[in-house]
C-alpha cells in the first residue's frame, strides 16, 4: 500500500469531524436537558437556559448545514422526496424550538391554507433548511413568529415571517448572488442562503425548479423568507 | 395530546443516559409502561413475550444488529403487528433512510437530539394516523389483501392526507391478488405524477414477473437515475439481468447495492451464488463469509452460506494446494453447520462431500475418499430428493471426487424428476453428453406439454389421456404426476370412484420424496389432502 503524497483530503476530514461533533453535541444537549429537569423550578427558566438552548440549536443547525454542503459538493446528497402533510411538517419544526421560543416569550404559529394541504419534498433536507431559518428569525423576532404554507399555481409556498426589523436592504437586493454562492463575505447568513437555495433547487418537476425569496414586511412586518417548491 | 397511559412502550438504545432521558419524557407524557433494552437481539426476545404499542429504536446500536435489521426481523417474524408504531431514532437520519429496505420502513425517523415537544408531536401524529388507517392495518395483520383494498378506497376518499399511503397499500394488495393489469395502470399513473422509489420497484418487479424483461430493466434503470442510493432498485436490476442471462452485470448490480447497504444477509448470499456461477471466487468467498457471520444472530441464517463459503474457498485455490489456514476456515464453517443442522441428513451428505473436495486439494486424498464413500452410502438412504440445483451441484462434486457412476445416477434421477424444466436440462447437459441420460424424458415432457395445453382449453378428457401416457414414461416426474393427479380428481367430481382415487394416490405416492423446498410442494399437499381424504 502506498501513501498518497498529499496526505489528507481536508474536506473529508472536516466532514467526518463534523459528524463526530454533531454526535457529541447531541449527547451534550440530551444530558443538559436531563440535568436541567432535575433542577428546582425557579432555576429551570433562567436567562442562561434560554441562551444555552438557543446556541445548542444554532450549533446543531450549522453542523447539519456544513455536512449538507459537503455532501452537495461531493454529489452525495440524493433527494428522498415523499408526500408530506404541511401542518404536520411545520408543527414538527416548531416543536424542535419549543424551549427557546418559550424562554424568549415568542409566540409561534402555524397556518396552512387547508388542514389537508400536502407537499412533495425531502422532509429531512427541507427540515434542516427551515430549522435554520426559524433559528435566525428567533434571533430577530420581538414577540411573534409565523410559519405558513399554501399552494400557488404549480408551486407549494412555505413562508417564515417574524416581527423583527427585517433583513438589511443590501441583503434583499443581492439575494440572488448569495444564493449563487457569489457573495461569500457575510459568513453564516450568506452560507445559509446558499444552502437553502441549493436544497430548494434540488426539488424539480416537469421543468420547474424550487427557489427561495427574501422580503421585508409580510403579515408581521418583519423579515419574510419564502421557499417555492414545484 | 393523545392518551399514553395505556400504551406499552419499548425504548432501545445502547446509551443508558439516552434511554433514561427518553423514559422521563414518556412519563411526562403520561406513559406508565416503559420497557428498555440496549441490544437489538433483546428487542426480538421482548417482542416475542409482549405486545408493544410503540417502539422507539436506535438505528446504530454499536455492535450487533442495527435498527433496520431488527425491524426487518420483527416484521418477517410477525413479532409486531402492523398497528404497532415503530420509530427509528438516528444520529443522522438521511443515512438510515437510504439504507432502509423499502418493504420494511419504520413509521417515522426521529433525529437526535430531540426534545419532549418533538417526541410528543411525532407520536401524537402517528397515533392519529394508525387510528385512521386501522382497517387497513388489521387487514394486513390478517393478510387479507381484498380487505386491504376495500379499506384503502374508503380511507383515501375520506381524507386526502392519507391518499399517498393508501395508494402504496393498494398497490401491494393488487400485487398480492395477482391483479397485474390494474397494478400496472396504477403504478404508471403514480410515476407520471411524481417519481417514487417504491413505485419504480413494484413496476419493475411486475414487468419482470410478466416476462417483459427489457421494460423491467428500463424501469429499474430509470429509477436509479433519480434514486442512485436505493439498494432495492439494484436488487431488481440484478434479478432482471440474471433472467436475461447477463450474470456478469447482475453481479455488478448486486455489488453496487452491497456497497450502499452491506448488512443485508440475503443480498450477500445471492451475491455469493452469482459470483460462484461467474467463477469469481474472491467475491464469492467474501460474500458468503459475510453471510455466515451475520447469520449467527439472524433468522435468515442458511446452511447454503456455510457450504458456499467452503466451496468458494476450495475453488479459490485453483489448481494449487489449499493453504492450511484456508482448510482450517473450511473445517470451522462446515463443523459449525453440522452442529446447527445435525437433524438434516441431506445436509450431512453435502457437508461431507464439500469437506472431501477441500481435503483432496489439501493433500489428504485418503480421508477425502473415505468421506466420499460415506456420503455416497448415506445418499442412498435419504428420505427426500435433492432440489434440482442442489442435485446438479452434488452430481458435479461426485464426479470431481471420482464417483462417476454415482454422479450419473443422480443426473438420471434429476432428468426423471425435473426433466420438464429446461434450466435443469441445461444444467445436466453441462455435466454429461450421455445420450441415455439426456434424452430420457423428452417424449414424456412433450406429451405433458400437450396435456397442459388441452387442460387450459378445457379439453379435460384429452388432457388426462396425454398426462397418463406421459406418466407411464416418466412416473417420477413431479409436474407430470401432479398434473395427472389433478386431472383425475377433476374427472372424479364430488365423489370420485374408488378405482380413480386409487390411481390418483399411486401417482402422488410416486413423487412423495419431492423436497419440501420445492415450489410445487404446497400444490402436492393440497392434492394429497383431496386424494387421501385427510
Amino acid at each position: 500500500m502506498s501513501e498518497q503524497p498529499d496526505g489528507l483530503d481536508i474536506a473529508t476530514v472536516i466532514a467526518s469531524t463534523v459528524h463526530d461533533m454533531k454526535n457529541s453535541l447531541a449527547l451534550l444537549t440530551q444530558s443538559h436537558a436531563q440535568w436541567q429537569a432535575q433542577l428546582p423550578a425557579e432555576l429551570r427558566q433562567g436567562r442562561e437556559q434560554g441562551i444555552i438552548d438557543y446556541e445548542f440549536a444554532r450549533l446543531n443547525g450549522m453542523l447539519v448545514q456544513l455536512l449538507g454542503l459537503y455532501k452537495l459538493g461531493a454529489n452525495q446528497l440524493p433527494l428522498h422526496p415523499a408526500y408530506h402533510e404541511l401542518e404536520d411538517f411545520i408543527e414538527a419544526q416548531l416543536a424542535r424550538h419549543q424551549e427557546v421560543l418559550q424562554s424568549r416569550q415568542i409566540e409561534a404559529r402555524c397556518e396552512v391554507d387547508s388542514f389537508d394541504l400536502m407537499g412533495f419534498f425531502d422532509q429531512e433536507l427541507l427540515g434542516s433548511v427551515v430549522a435554520n431559518i426559524i433559528n435566525n428569525s428567533i434571533r430577530y423576532a420581538r414577540s411573534q413568529l409565523l410559519v405558513s404554507a399554501w399552494q400557488e399555481g404549480e408551486f407549494l409556498v412555505l413562508s417564515i415571517c417574524d416581527d423583527g426589523q427585517g433583513y438589511p436592504p443590501s441583503m434583499i437586493e443581492q439575494q440572488s448572488s448569495y444564493v449563487l454562492g457569489l457573495n461569500q463575505s457575510s459568513g453564516s447568513t450568506g452560507l445559509g442562503l446558499y444552502f437553502a437555495g441549493r436544497i430548494a433547487a434540488l426539488h424539480q418537476r416537469q421543468g420547474l425548479q424550487g427557489r427561495i425569496e427574501l422580503a421585508n414586511g409580510g403579515p408581521l412586518g418583519g423579515g419574510v423568507f419564502r421557499i417555492y417548491l414545484p | 395530546m393523545q392518551d399514553y397511559s395505556d400504551k406499552r412502550f419499548l425504548v432501545v438504545d445502547d446509551f443508558s443516559d439516552f434511554r433514561s432521558s427518553v423514559k422521563a419524557m414518556l412519563w411526562d407524557m403520561g406513559g406508565k409502561d416503559v420497557d428498555m433494552a440496549d441490544r437489538g437481539e433483546d428487542t426480538l426476545q421482548m417482542c416475542r413475550n409482549k405486545r408493544y404499542d410503540i417502539i422507539l429504536h436506535d438505528y446504530n446500536l454499536g455492535s450487533g444488529k442495527n435498527g433496520q435489521q431488527v425491524l426487518e426481523e420483527l416484521m418477517v417474524g410477525k413479532l409486531i403487528s402492523h398497528q404497532c408504531i415503530f420509530v427509528m431514532v438516528t444520529a443522522e437520519s438521511s443515512q438510515a433512510m437510504v439504507l432502509s429496505a423499502l418493504e420494511h420502513e419504520p413509521d417515522a425517523y426521529l433525529t437526535k437530539p430531540f426534545n419532549r415537544a418533538s417526541l410528543a408531536q411525532r407520536l401524537d401524529k402517528l397515533v392519529e394516523r394508525k387510528q385512521v388507517l386501522k382497517p387497513i392495518l388489521q387487514a394486513l395483520d390478517k393478510q387479507d389483501a381484498a380487505a386491504v383494498l376495500a379499506a384503502c378506497e374508503d380511507i383515501a376518499r375520506q381524507d386526502k392526507r392519507y391518499a399517498p399511503l393508501c395508494l402504496r397499500h393498494k398497490a401491494n394488495a393488487l400485487r398480492d391478488l395477482g391483479r397485474h393489469e390494474e397494478l400496472e395502470r396504477l403504478l404508471s399513473a403514480v410515476l407520471a405524477e411524481r417519481p417514487l422509489p417504491w413505485a419504480y420497484v413494484l413496476l419493475g418487479q411486475l414487468l419482470h414477473k410478466r416476462g417483459d424483461l427489457s421494460r423491467a430493466q428500463a424501469t429499474f434503470e430509470q429509477g436509479l437515475q433519480t434514486f442512485p442510493m436505493m439498494p432495492a432498485l439494484y436488487d431488481g436490476l440484478a434479478a432482471v439481468l440474471l433472467a436475461q442471462g447477463d450474470s456478469q452485470r447482475a453481479q455488478q448490480a448486486l455489488e453496487d447495492a452491497l456497497k450502499l447497504s452491506p448488512l443485508a444477509i440475503r443480498r450477500q448470499m445471492q451475491l455469493g451464488k452469482l459470483a460462484m456461477d461467474n467463477q469469481d471466487f474472491d467475491i464469492a468467498s467474501k460474500a458468503y463469509r459475510q453471510a455466515v457471520d451475520m447469520g449467527r444472530t439472524s433468522r435468515f441464517k442458511s446452511p447454503e452460506n456455510y457450504l458456499g463459503l467452503a466451496q468458494a474457498l476450495t475453488q479459490q485455490a485453483g489448481d494449487a494446494t489449499l493453504d492450511k489456514r484456508v482448510q482450517v476456515e473450511i473445517n470451522q464453517a462446515l463443523g459449525e453447520m453440522d452442529k446447527s443442522y445435525s437433524g438434516d441428513p441431506a445436509l450431512q451428505v453435502r457437508s461431507r462431500l464439500t469437506l472431501a473436495a477441500s481435503l483432496k486439494k489439501s493433500g489428504d486424498p485418503a480421508r477425502a475418499a473415505k468421506l466420499t464413500e460415506e456420503a455416497v452410502k448415506a445418499m442412498a438412504e435419504l428420505p427426500e430428493l435433492f432440489a434440482a440445483d442442489t442435485a446438479l451441484q452434488v452430481a458435479g462434486q461426485l464426479r470431481d471426487l471420482g464417483q462417476a457412476a454415482a454422479s450419473d445416477q443422480l443426473l438420471k434421477t434429476c432428468v426423471e424428476v425435473y426433466g420438464d424444466d429446461p434450466a435443469v436440462m441445461q444444467g445436466v447437459a453441462k455435466q454429461t453428453s450421455d445420450a441415455g441420460i439426456l434424452s430420457g424424458g423428452k417424449e414424456a415432457v412433450e406429451l405433458n406439454r400437450q396435456g397442459v395445453r388441452c387442460y387450459q382449453q378445457k379439453q379435460f378428457d384429452e388432457a388426462l389421456k396425454l398426462f397418463r401416457q406421459a406418466l407411464a414414461l416418466q412416473p417420477k416426474n413431479i409436474s407430470i404426476a401432479l398434473n395427472t393427479a389433478q386431472s383425475l380428481l377433476r374427472q372424479g367430481g364430488e365423489k370420485p370412484p374408488a378405482e380413480l382415487l386409487e390411481e390418483c394416490r399411486a401417482c402422488l405416492e410416486a413423487v412423495r420424496m419431492m423436497p419440501a423446498s420445492d415450489p410445487r410442494h404446497e400444490r402436492y399437499q393440497q392434492l394429497r389432502r383431496k386424494a387421501f381424504g385427510q
